[in-house]
C-alpha cells in the first residue's frame, strides 16, 4: 500500500504544479483567458468516461459497431484533449496573451491532464481484481 | 479471409490492433478540433488584429458548416450495409438508401471544399488582399482539408473494427 501512497502524493505534486503554471501565466500578465485551459483538461476524460458507462461490454462482437458509442466518446476526447493546445496558441496569436504566457499554460494544462490520466490508470486496476 | 483479398500487399498486423484503432478515432477527434481552432483562429485574428477591411463573416464559416455536416452523415452510416449484396439485408433496399445517404454526406464534404475555395478566390483573390489578410482565406481552405483527413482517419479506423472483431470471435 505503500506504493500507493507514493503515487497518490507524486501525482497530486505534479497537479499542484500544473495549475501553479496556468494560474501564474494568467496572474503575471493579468489576463485571466488561459484558466480557460484548466475546464478544458479537467473535462476531456469525461466523454470517453460516460461513454463507456453507456455502452454494454457484451455488444461488441455481435453487430460490428456495438461500441460505436465508445468512438463517440473518444472522438469526444480527443477534440477536447487538442482544443486545450490550440485555445492558448489562437489567444497567442491574435496577441491577447502573451507567448510565455502561452507556454506556461500549455504545459500546465499538459501536467493536469496527464496526472487526471495517470491517475486513472492506476487505479483502475486495482477495481478489477 | 485472405481469398476475399484484392490486393497484393495485405495490410499489416498492427492495423487490426485494438489499440490502433483507438489511436486513429483519437487522432480523427483531434484533428477536427485542429480544424475547428484553425477556422476560430482566422475568426479571432480578424476581430482583433486585423488592419484590413476585409473580416471574417458568417460566409466564411458557411464551407465549415458544410464539411462538418458531410462528416456527420458519413460517419453515422453503418458500414456493413453498404456490402449488402446477400439478401440478408437488402429486404427493403437498405444498401441501396445507404448509398443515397452516403453520396450525399461525400457531396456535402467535397461542396465544403469547394466553398472554401470559392471564399478564398471571391473573398480574397479577387479583392488582392496582402498576405496577412490573404491568411484567413488560406485557413478557411486548411480547416476544410483537416475536416476531410479527420473524416479520412476515422472511416478507416472504424473499418479497422471488423476484422478485428472477426479474429476475436474465432
Amino acid at each position: 500500500m505503500t506504493a500507493g501512497l507514493k503515487t497518490i502524493i507524486s501525482l497530486s505534486f505534479v497537479l499542484a504544479i500544473g495549475f501553479l503554471l496556468v494560474i501564474l501565466s494568467c496572474a503575471l500578465f493579468k489576463q485571466y483567458l488561459p484558466l480557460l485551459v484548466v475546464a478544458t483538461f479537467v473535462f476531456a476524460p469525461l466523454p470517453n468516461w460516460i461513454c463507456g458507462r453507456c455502452s454494454n461490454p457484451d455488444d461488441f462482437v455481435s453487430e460490428g459497431s456495438g461500441n460505436a458509442v465508445v468512438d463517440f466518446g473518444r472522438f469526444c476526447t480527443g477534440f477536447l484533449v487538442a482544443m486545450g493546445i490550440a485555445l492558448p496558441v489562437i489567444l497567442a496569436h491574435s496577441e491577447l496573451i502573451r507567448v510565455p504566457a502561452m507556454i506556461m499554460s500549455i504545459a500546465g494544462g499538459v501536467l493536469i491532464y496527464g496526472t487526471i490520466i495517470s491517475f486513472g490508470m492506476f487505479f483502475q486496476e486495482e477495481q478489477e481484481f | 479471409m485472405s481469398e476475399e483479398r484484392l490486393w497484393k500487399f495485405g495490410k499489416p498486423e498492427w492495423m487490426n490492433s485494438a489499440t490502433a484503432r483507438g489511436a486513429g478515432v483519437y487522432g480523427a477527434g483531434a484533428l477536427f478540433s485542429i480544424a475547428f481552432f484553425v477556422m476560430l483562429d482566422a475568426s479571432v485574428w480578424s476581430k482583433h488584429k486585423n488592419g484590413s477591411a476585409i473580416h471574417i463573416s458568417f460566409i466564411d464559416w458557411l464551407p465549415l458548416i458544410f464539411s462538418a455536416l458531410g462528416m456527420l452523415i458519413i460517419n453515422s452510416i453503418e458500414k456493413t450495409r453498404l456490402s449488402a449484396n446477400s439478401f440478408s439485408y437488402s429486404g427493403s433496399g437498405v444498401a441501396w438508401k445507404a448509398r443515397v445517404v452516403l453520396f450525399l454526406g461525400f457531396a456535402s464534404l467535397a461542396g465544403g471544399m469547394a466553398g472554401g475555395v470559392t471564399v478564398l478566390v471571391l473573398k480574397y483573390v479577387v479583392a488582392e488582399a496582402p498576405f496577412p489578410t490573404l491568411y484567413m482565406g488560406i485557413a478557411n481552405l486548411i480547416a476544410n482539408g483537416l475536416v476531410m483527413l479527420s473524416s479520412v482517419v476515422l472511416w478507416v479506423s472504424q473499418n479497422m473494427e471488423d476484422e478485428y472483431s472477426y479474429n476475436l470471435s474465432l
